[in-house]
């Protein structure tokens, strides 16, 4: 099982299966960790296959640049284990993990050329000169700065210098590569890019590595699972579709995506669904809720559909309907978002595809969506 | 109306093309400070090292002064001084330098007056108190005694032991600061990169931290180094005029001697040591800093 080839990880990513050992591939075991007293991280519970692309997504503060660090073995945890592979590495140094990182800013050392950049791992192994030539011309090769070897990491740009030291965590055939916000230093244009050529880059290497980012879009779109971190805790561990159309606590719906928000109070319940009364009339929610419960109500924009008030169709079964004002209309080219009067922290959102006429500021409107389309939260979640 | 329309069309009025950079006339003040009060007096003396006595140009002054095995032997001497000061310095500096790096807040101001205020007690405050302390009867010969670690009072005033040890001691910050001003600039993240790619602390030291800190070593080295072949008050009060330096040779020649050629030959060769020196230096530190 160890000797697994990596163009075969990708299509047989096993995490499904709890009893196989690549499942836990990295394991993360009650981990805590305080600062000067204040605890940032308590019983942090994680663990990926072999070959999983996972990110950690939570804004700054949340703890997932502490879990990134802890796994480099950069930073020591206060309690709990780190296991990769067959190891423990709890009590290992980060030289000894054979863990590369990527940094936010790179970390490229200035006073080497690129190619010695790249063979700095190998030479750290105590690789000779001649074994380290070939294997760095390769790794260029590969995030195609061949050309590029001798000269001084001055003057690359970010996009490059973020090359270069994929590379160069590359090269050293890492059993974990953990990747610190790489694209956050990239304008748009060029992160988009990058988040593409280095996801077949990496899948094609048939790595595992960890991605610590504040960006849903980058996680949703490179990651095969991801764990959304709230203040030091994992919130959700799912893969992109799952945490997007079922997010299991408000705080994940709010941040992974846009949604239609309300809060109210769950008032009747009746076969096992439940009306949540809120200031914008009455919801429906799909699953039951104590009454009298605070309760959050969601649903993500897409789903909701808009009528001018007057020209809207009877309200059908199943469906649930709000009145809105709108407060502004964004005509944003391959969508619109219409924006509906409401005091915080609600919020009455609307995304319909394309660009849309008929619709105006302070105009009276209905919001319209499935009740099985309701995402819904008692208090407790 | 000008202004106006350069207002309106939003092109800021061409500059008047003058051939001297104004802001460049800043410097002005300090080249002709340096001009009369050093290039100038400078010039003069090296000039009365090549006067021959009928008024002519002559290279005797400094045949007959290395002619003098004497002479060679305090040369030598005041080079190997300034070394070893600059090896000692460095010895102490860095360390030093790495741990102000890691320090915050209390401690950093700690070590920053710690390195400040023995500047401002003077050499001469320094150099009575250390004789309290390692003269023949001082307390550190009597202490040793006491404890039976030696038999007789060791010598350790008026060696030249005595003179390295007391000039790094007056030359320390000149190495520390260079060199905590390299350690200060380098990111955090270069250290933790060195490590995730499997270099150890002393591959790392060896690979990342010594190579990004050579341009401090070497202005440090340079500092400390132009500073000890120069200087005159710590090995008069340390060493005494039993084992000279250059300056101590070129104030007797001055002040004693009244010989005034032999007093601005040494001065010529002194200044061209640390010509070589400061240039040579500078040089290196543009080498090392070239990839960056």
């Amino acid at each position: 099982m160890r000797a697994i080839a990596p163009s075969s990880v990708e299509s047989a990513v096993p995490y499904m299966n709890e009893e196989s050992r690549d499942a836990r591939y990295l394991e993360v075991v009650m981990v805590r960790k305080s600062f000067r007293g204040t605890t940032v991280m308590d019983e942090m519970n994680f663990r990926m296959a072999r070959g999983e692309l996972v990110s950690l997504l939570g804004p700054s503060g949340c703890g997932k640049t502490t879990l990134l660090r802890i796994i480099a073995g950069l930073m020591p945890a206060d309690e709990g284990e780190i296991v990769l592979g067959p190891r423990n590495i709890t009590n290992l140094p980060a030289h000894k993990r054979n863990i590369s990182v990527v940094f936010q800013n790179y970390a490229l050392f200035p006073h080497l050329t690129v190619g010695e950049n790249v063979g700095f791992g190998l030479k750290a192994r105590g690789h000779a000169k001649s074994e380290i030539e070939s294997p760095v011309r390769d790794a260029l090769r590969l995030v195609r700065m061949e050309s590029y070897m001798d000269k001084p990491i001055a003057g690359l740009s970010g996009g490059q210098q973020q090359r270069i030291a994929v590379a160069r965590a590359l090269v050293v055939r890492p059993d974990l590569l953990l990747l610190d916000e790489p694209f956050s230093a990239l304008d748009r244009k060029l992160r988009e890019t990058m988040q593409v050529e280095l996801k077949s880059l990496l899948r094609d290497s048939g790595i595992t590595a960890v991605f610590v980012t504040h960006d849903q879009e980058e996680a949703l779109g490179v990651s095969d699972r991801i764990a959304v971190m709230n203040a030091g805790r994992i919130e959700q561990f799912a893969d992109p579709s799952t945490l997007y159309a079922r997010p299991a606590t408000p705080f994940v719906m709010d941040f992974v995506g846009l949604s239609l928000r309300l809060n109210g109070t769950a008032t009747e319940k009746a076969d096992g669904a439940c009306d949540v009364g809120t200031s914008h009339g009455s919801v429906r929610t799909p699953i039951a809720l104590r009454k009298g419960e605070g309760a959050v109500i969601g649903v993500r924009p897409e789903l909701v559909r808009a009528f001018p008030s007057g020209e809207a169709p009877a309200l059908e079964a199943g469906r649930n309907r709000v009145e809105v004002v709108l407060e502004d209309v964004m005509v944003l080219g391959s969508k619109t978002m219409l924006h509906g009067r409401c005091d915080e922290p609600d919020r009455l959102v609307c995304e319909l595809p394309g660009i849309k006429a008929g619709f105006a500021r302070g105009q009276k409107v209905v919001f319209d969506w499935a009740i099985e389309d309701t995402l819904a939260y008692g208090a407790a979640a | 109306m000008t202004e106006l329309r350069h207002a309106i069309s939003g092109t800021p009025p061409r500059p008047i093309r003058s051939p001297i950079d104004k802001i460049a006339l800043l410097a002005a003040p300090g080249l002709l400070y340096l001009a009369v009060l050093y290039a100038i007096p400078l010039l003069l003396l090296l000039l009365q090292s090549f006067r021959s006595e009928d008024g002519g140009i002559t290279l005797d002054a400094y045949t007959s002064f290395f002619a003098e095995s004497y002479n060679l032997e305090v040369l030598l001497r005041t080079l190997r001084v300034a070394f070893l000061t600059t090896l000692l310095s460095l010895a102490i500096a860095y360390p030093t330098a790495i741990a102000m790096n890691r320090a915050k807040g209390v401690w950093l101001t700690v070590f920053l007056v710690a390195m400040v205020l023995p500047m401002s007690l003077g050499v001469v405050v320094k150099a009575f108190a250390w004789s309290i302390l390692f003269r023949s009867n001082g307390a550190l010969n009597q202490t040793m005694e006491f404890i039976g670690l030696i038999d007789a009072p060791i010598r350790m005033l008026f060696t030249e032991t005595a003179l390295v040890v007391g000039a790094a001691n007056v030359f320390l910050p000149f190495m520390v600061l260079p060199i905590y001003a390299v350690l200060r600039q380098q990111d955090e993240a270069l250290q933790h990169a060195a490590a995730s790619l499997g270099a150890g602390p002393i591959f790392r030291f060896f690979n990342v931290s010594l190579p990004l800190t050579l341009p401090g070593i070497v202005a440090g080295a340079a500092f400390v180094f132009s500073m000890s072949i120069s200087m005159y008050v710590i090995p008069s009060l340390i060493v005494g005029e039993t084992q000279q330096t250059l300056p101590m040779l070129i104030a007797r020649s001055f002040l004693y001697l009244r010989n005034e050629q032999l007093g601005s030959t040494i001065s010529a060769i002194l200044l061209i040591i640390a010509i070589v020196v400061v240039l040579s230096s500078s040089f290196l530190a543009a080498r090392l800093g070239a990839k960056e």
